[in-house]
């Protein structure tokens, strides 16, 4: 056997164990239900309930945002974020959060917010209106 | 429809010829595709001349076609004709000229166009140069533009759309009701989506260009591969495949980069790498290619490594492909920021990809098994044994990146087959991807190192290893020592990245090594010492900006009762004019301008040693770009000052309701409750007010008591937010407002212009307490007293004079010749005097005022003054030059009761932002070292280009 195909051996089954120990970071959506049950961080998508208060008062805190989600099983949360509030959070379709349950509260430390309908308002005016 | 509609104003001929031309472009692909095919199966045959005069007929006809479409699309845009969907969605009426060419690729069409368009230009060099390569390589050119050119179709085979054509009419891909008006051009304008705020600036016009450009470029050594496997030509096609391999290591490296550096500058990212799906999987084929050339250069040294390379560069273009599928096809939607969203295009991507993964076998399978591999193994000292293993490093990495970045791809693989596994990217993906790259980085740096002193098909490493382990030796060593001087400046933290910052100063002193002593130095090492060097002094700029990282944007005294450990304080209010400490400096926020539709905030940094001296201060403007009507913020975009050593990168993190949003600031104004009151002039009366606080969600009221007090009438107020008008009667007050609880005292002004017969109302706003005071209608009903109503009597004055007027003194001083007024603004020829006249109440108090009396074109005027304060009105209205008396029209009209105005408790502030800053220690050396990087790819490229030559 040639010293290459060895080394290459070897690197293969690196490779194997690797992407093994990576497959352990993949993530899987939960819900606020699973995330009542687990001690550590998970992630949730959801979408925010309009019609619940969203807080926001830099006078007061500027890194103490709170809102509200609604996850694929209906279930709304009281969201609480350490940061600022993201321009555009209104207009978001899809919320996707990192974080953990605390108390009856979610608090989050990352959020991903979805929002492709940013410029298509005025299209949807276009089309509902009866010119 | 019930009828035909005859519209108006419609250009349909641009329409009519792209539907034909993109129809030839995607024709002629295959016609040149097929005839190339031929022209390289018989190459050796009499019919090989016909056969590749039709491929290039059949290529020309191609890119011909695909630049009218990119013409025609681009006349279009500039025209702003609306009736095609592709300028309505990209361009507006405000849009700048300058941006054409952003709007033009911000949509999928517009950069299938540009990828087409690079296709066609690299395809064309090819069919010039090239000689006997030109018939493989342009057939499969030839065939990865039928189908990109197909993405851009707009043909219907039943259900089925094929591509979206960028010259489609509007009304021809939707239904409105606008359509049944035969005018619906005209009103289409006022919709127009235009550009995207946050990519209109420069960047957004070179950076697509150079991906594409990098994108495009894989095509060749893939295509030369293909070729030469196809030819079993496997010696000659190392050259022409090495030369593009570094043209397109170097231009898909730039245009990477060109995005971070995007990311960094001028959008609030807060860095320059995020490992977002999209930016891995434009990284992924540059592993690849880079690892190509690396097994290419073996393989020309050595004859080994041939099947590798083609491997890698056939995996490089196949990646490229992946990465094309992924980022249009919406399937990243949930774990990237930047993908496109999707089009419907994913079947046509998904057989693009197929396609080209069968072939590519196909090609391998029988092509492989000619290449010739040398008889000796080679020898575990030698240059190729190491580079190549470096190579496979450069794989693992890719490999590693892939795995997690198609995350999304397993759930809809197991989608297909009825399972939902609900996966997604990790927890903390940043963490995730540096946690396995550093290893790569360790690895990289230790073989690109050590193989330096290494020499190709080593036969005497006895007598060589003497010089090889005394250069590692010297070069390990220094290195040693340079990276504990350099960990005393970045913080480590975990072994694993002292690991790295070791190799990474070892990469660099030993390239330094081996170009200073090792004698044989030729050309050919100048561009390999400053990629490797670059590569090394790139990595020590990751560590020192990815790990050293910070906010200083955080209040050193905020205290907040119970604060959960893994927050940060990223955010920091500003309140205008109020310092504030943060990390390290003393920031202010000084106030805004703006400019067009941006609006800088103006922020200072200031250092300030232990004994009080100001020893550093600059300034930043973030800003934040506002839509076309001023509405809304679009886009907030950073600011940064660079030093040497590290960067202080500030963006604005939140404004108040009102100042980011118009509809906001009207939501929050109705929801605010007025309250009418009227006072005499000067004379204090008190306020109670209910503020609502609210702490943590938790609602109490606390009554604070004002004192109010009207001041003054001011005729000719002064608002920021005003801008005087010929005619306008404008009315301020004066007012003061007291506030016991902590002895504070505030001057406000709020105004209300009376124009025309329309009422505009400036509110004024006194932050510190939550107040905002507004006039209103019967305000000024109270304050102006029309002319008519006031009982003038004239009176003569010489200068020095002075009379009596109820009870009050009037003294007439002297001319004013340059007289200032309101309501005068000076014109040539006009003969101009003012009375400047003095009023001195019972009490002794004395007032001035200044009527004007003007002659403009043989006409005479007279402009008014008044003393508010006591009601009296001056009229000059005439002028005795042989005597010097003048007469002055006088009325008396004491204010009588209480002027009413409206004021709300618990207002917004508006005067303050939250800002973010970041500071970035040592980017300097990423940027250093990646530039150096790409140079050394275009070295090495232009050397092989020079070898050809000779």
């Amino acid at each position: 056997m040639k010293k290459i195909h060895i080394i290459g051996v070897i690197m293969i089954l690196l490779a194997a164990a690797a992407l093994f120990m990576a497959s352990d970071d993949i993530a899987t959506y939960s819900t606020f239900a699973q995330a009542e049950k687990i001690e550590g961080k998970i992630k949730v998508a959801g979408q925010l309930v309009m019609d619940k208060e969203m807080y926001y008062n830099p006078e007061k805190d500027p890194n103490y945002f709170t809102f509200h989600i609604k996850d694929i099983e209906g279930t709304e949360k009281k969201v609480i974020l350490y940061g600022a509030k993201p321009q555009d959070f209104e207009m978001s379709e899809q919320i996707v959060l990192t974080g953990k349950m605390t108390g009856d509260d979610f608090v989050a430390t990352d959020m991903l917010t979805k929002c492709p309908s940013k410029y298509k308002e005025e299209e949807l005016f276009l089309k509902e209106s009866e010119i | 429809m019930p009828e035909e509609i005859q519209y108006i104003g419609e250009h349909l001929l641009f329409g009519q010829i792209g539907y034909f031309v993109i129809i030839l472009g995607f024709v002629s692909a295959i016609f040149s595709c097929v005839a190339y095919y031929f022209a390289t199966n018989n190459e050796h045959n009499d019919s090989f001349a016909s056969w590749r005069r039709l491929g290039r007929i059949g290529f020309i006809t191609h890119g011909v076609s695909i630049y009218a479409t990119i013409a025609m699309t681009f006349y279009v845009m500039i025209q702003k004709y609306y009736e095609y969907y592709y300028v309505f969605d990209h361009v507006s009426e405000d849009l700048p000229f300058k941006y054409i060419f952003s709007a033009f690729w911000e949509g999928q069409e517009g950069s299938f166009m540009l990828w087409m368009f690079w296709h066609i230009f690299l395809g064309a060099l090819i069919m010039i140069k090239a000689g006997k390569w030109e018939a493989p390589v342009l057939s499969v050119i030839a065939a990865i533009e039928v189908f990109i050119s197909s993405m851009i179709l707009g043909v219907h085979i039943g259900e089925y759309k094929i591509g979206s054509n960028p010259l489609a009419l509007f009304r021809d891909t939707t239904q409105m009701p606008l359509f049944n008006n035969e005018d619906y051009i005209t009103q289409l304008a006022q919709f127009a989506d235009g550009l995207n705020p946050l990519l209109q600036n420069y960047w957004m016009t070179i950076h697509p260009p150079t991906l594409f450009l990098g994108f495009a470029s894989t095509a060749l050594p893939f295509a030369f591969a293909i070729a030469g496997l196809w030819r079993k030509d496997h010696k000659a096609c190392l050259q022409p495949m090495m030369r593009w391999g570094l043209f397109s290591g170097a231009i898909l490296g730039t245009g990477i980069l060109m995005g971070g550096a995007w990311a960094y500058e001028a959008l609030s990212f807060g860095g320059y790498w995020a490992w977002d799906p999209v930016e891995n999987t434009s990284l992924v084929p540059w592993l690849l290619v880079v690892a190509g050339i690396h097994t290419n250069l073996i393989a020309k040294a050595t004859g080994y490594s041939i099947k590798s390379t083609y491997l890698f560069y056939i995996l490089t273009f196949i990646m490229i492909l992946y990465s094309t599928t992924l980022t249009r096809s919406g399937v990243l939607g949930d774990t990237s920021v930047h993908a496109f969203t999707e089009m419907g295009l994913e079947y046509q991507l998904l057989l693009f990809i197929i396609f080209f993964c069968i072939a590519s076998i196909v090609f391998m399978v029988r092509g492989a098994p000619s290449v010739a591999v040398p008889e000796k193994e080679e020898t575990l000292f030698s240059k190729e044994f190491w580079m190549f293993i470096g190579s496979l490093v450069l794989l693992f990495s890719a490999i590693l990146i892939t795995f997690t970045t198609s995350i999304p791809v397993y759930n809809k693989v197991a989608e297909l087959f009825g399972y939902d596994l609900g996966l997604t990217s990790p927890l903390e993906p940043i963490q995730h991807y540096n946690k396995y790259q550093v290893w790569i980085a360790i690895f990289i740096g230790l073989f690109s190192a050590t193989s330096q002193f290494l020499r190709y098909r080593e036969f005497n490493w006895k007598g060589h290893q003497k010089k090889f382990y005394l250069h590692v030796g010297i070069s390990l060593l220094v290195s040693g020592v340079i990276s504990l001087l350099a960990a005393q400046w970045i913080q480590l933290g975990v072994w694993q990245y002292a690991l790295m910052l070791f190799f990474a100063v070892f990469t660099i002193i030993s390239n330094l090594d081996f170009i200073a002593f090792f004698s044989k130095i030729k050309r050919i090492h100048i561009g390999s010492f400053t990629a490797h060097a670059g590569f090394g002094i790139m990595m020590i700029g990751i560590l020192a900006s990815g790990l050293n990282k910070r906010h200083i944007s955080t209040n050193v005294f905020a205290q907040r009762g119970i604060l959960p450990e893994d927050m940060i304080n990223e955010n920091v209010l500003l309140i205008e004019d109020q310092p504030m400490f943060i990390k390290d400096y003393q920031v202010t926020y000084m106030g805004d301008s703006i400019v067009d539709n941006t609006r800088y905030f103006n922020v200072n940094y200031q250092r300030i040693d232990k004994n009080g001296n100001r020893y550093e201060s600059f300034d930043l403007s973030p800003n934040a770009l506002y839509n076309a009507k001023f509405t809304k913020v679009a886009a907030f975009n950073p600011s940064t000052k660079h030093y040497w050593g590290r960067d202080i990168f500030s963006h604005i993190a939140g404004l108040p309701p009102g100042e980011a949003d118009i509809e906001d600031a009207k939501a929050k104004e109705d929801s605010m409750q007025y309250r009418s009151y009227s006072a005499l002039l000067n004379t204090p009366f008190e306020v109670y007010d209910t503020m609502r606080v609210k702490e943590f969600g938790y609602d109490t009221t606390v009554i604070k008591t004002f004192k109010v007090t009207i001041e003054d009438i001011n005729k000719s107020p002064v608002h920021h937010e005003y801008k005087p008008e010929m005619g306008d009667l404008a009315i301020g007050l004066k007012m003061k407002i007291d506030y016991p609880a902590d002895t504070t005292s505030y001057d406000a002004e709020p105004i209300i212009v009376l124009r025309g017969s329309l009422l505009f109302n400036y509110a004024a706003q006194v932050n510190d307490l939550a107040l905002k005071l507004k006039l209103n209608e019967s305000t000024l009903d109270a304050v102006f007293v029309p002319e008519s109503e006031l009982e003038y009597k004239p009176f003569n004055f010489k200068a020095g004079e002075e009379i009596n007027y109820n009870g009050s003194k009037i003294k007439f001083i002297n001319f004013e010749k340059d007289p200032q007024h309101p309501g005068y603004k000076k014109e040539d020829k006009d003969i101009v005097v003012g009375a400047v006249l003095e009023a001195t109440d019972p009490a002794g108090q004395s007032y001035a005022a200044q009527p004007i009396y003007l002659i403009r074109g043989n006409k005479p005027f007279v402009l008014k003054d008044e003393v508010p304060a006591l009601g009296l009105h001056f009229q000059f209205v005439k002028i005795d030059p042989a005597t010097g008396t003048i007469t002055v029209n006088i009325a008396q009209h004491q204010q009588e009761g209480e002027i009413p105005f409206v004021m709300a408790a618990n207002s917004f502030r508006d005067d303050y932002i939250v800002l973010e800053a970041i500071e970035f220690p040592g980017i300097n050396f990423f940027w250093l070292g990646s530039i150096m990087m790409m140079l050394g790819l275009f070295m090495g490229m232009f050397r092989s280009l020079g070898k050809k030559l000779s």
